[in-house]
């Protein structure tokens, strides 16, 4: 399956660790824009350590004071709404909100 | 053009999910995409007359009714949810529908993608 | 004709959030959801409590005596004498330390015929890749 997962929180869920899937997205959005935005004790967050596609929300990073290019990890794609409608439609079949 | 259905089951003072979902449906529709959205728990709020606008508060009244002016929104609260917070007919603003939770499970039927947003 | 498979996925803690309530009262609903559909569609539910969410399915809950709201334990009934398919993550369990005995597995003094089904996890996540929409409650 094509799943995309909706981390909306600045913590790592448990249940991020068990989904598999041939095709696995992870899309920060509220706070979860944190993992892509922040180090702590100077690392990146963990949630960042895997090898799938990252996106992060635009919107909900500049509402917590980053802009796009603060993002710590070239891999995280910055979208917007738009771009997250795209996202659902076209590039997974199913999403999770964690 | 495709159907997305989001349930959203966060509050509209407290939690920015449905914030979230509205934005969401918001740019699903400009892309002319259908869009059916449930809201159940303490999402049943959205949807209750009379709020006021502060700028400590979310306010989405004026958004989702160009949405549902748009005629590709559906926006339906759960009855059994907003009769318990005291959210009756007519106690709801003019274009939400109320159904009983099977109404979410249609729409999801007959649906492309579903976002489920859960409580917190 | 067709069938949806929606996966119902609870992996919150009961009582303190409604959410795992409504994952239960949602997936009830399954048993209405014709009305709305066409001739021979229907929706296929599957519940599934993963991590924290297992304690859910603990017995002798008295939340009808504490509360006032009637118990998950009496909801997961319900969903089993409704011929809900119920699955119980195993190493979750373990993680608790819980078994068979320590959880809501039949329904049998209501007339129910269906059981729970402590299944490992590798299985539930069959059931993810089998379901057509997943809801994480």
């Amino acid at each position: 399956m094509r799943l995309a997962v909706f981390l909306s929180e600045y913590k790592e869920p448990a249940m991020l660790e068990r989904l598999k899937a041939e095709k696995l997205g992870i899309v920060l959005v509220q706070n979860g824009v944190y993992h892509a935005a922040v180090k702590k004790d100077g690392k990146v967050s963990p949630v960042l350590s895997k090898d799938v596609e990252y996106y992060a929300l635009s919107e909900d990073l500049q509402s917590r004071g980053f802009s796009d290019s603060d993002v710590v990890d070239g891999k995280v794609k910055v979208i917007n709404y738009e771009g997250l409608v795209d996202l659902i439609f076209n590039d997974y079949e199913k999403t999770i909100w964690l | 053009m495709g159907k997305l259905t989001i349930g959203c089951f966060s509050s509209l003072v407290g939690s920015m999910s449905l914030d979230f979902a509205i934005k969401l449906s918001e740019a699903a529709v400009k892309k002319g995409h259908e869009v059916d959205l449930w809201l159940s728990g303490n999402g049943t709020m959205l949807g209750k007359k009379g709020q006021g606008k502060f700028r400590d508060y979310s306010y989405l009244m004026g958004t989702v009714k160009e949405l549902i002016n748009s005629g590709k929104f559906k926006i339906t609260n759960c009855e059994a949810c907003a009769k318990a917070r005291g959210i009756g007919r007519e106690d709801t603003e003019e274009g939400f529908g109320i159904a009983s939770m099977d109404w979410y499970l249609a729409s999801a039927f007959g649906t492309d993608r579903v976002l489920h947003i859960g409580g917190e | 004709m067709a069938i949806k498979k929606i996966a119902f996925i609870v992996e919150k803690l009961p009582y303190k959030s409604e959410t795992s309530r409504l994952a239960l009262t949602h997936a009830i609903a399954s048993q209405t959801v014709e009305i709305h559909l066409e001739d021979g569609d229907n929706v296929e539910p599957v519940l599934i409590f993963v991590g924290e969410g297992v304690l859910n399915c603990l017995k002798e809950q008295k939340a009808l005596d504490m509360y006032g709201v009637t118990s998950l334990e009496m909801h997961i009934k319900n969903a089993l004498l409704l011929d809900l398919k119920v699955l119980v993550c195993k190493e979750d369990l373990d993680t608790f330390g819980l078994t068979e005995d320590s959880i809501v597995m039949d329904a049998e003094e209501i007339g129910g015929e269906v059981t729970t089904e402590v299944v490992p996890y590798d299985e539930i996540q069959k059931n993810l890749e089998s379901a057509d929409h997943l809801m994480f409650f």
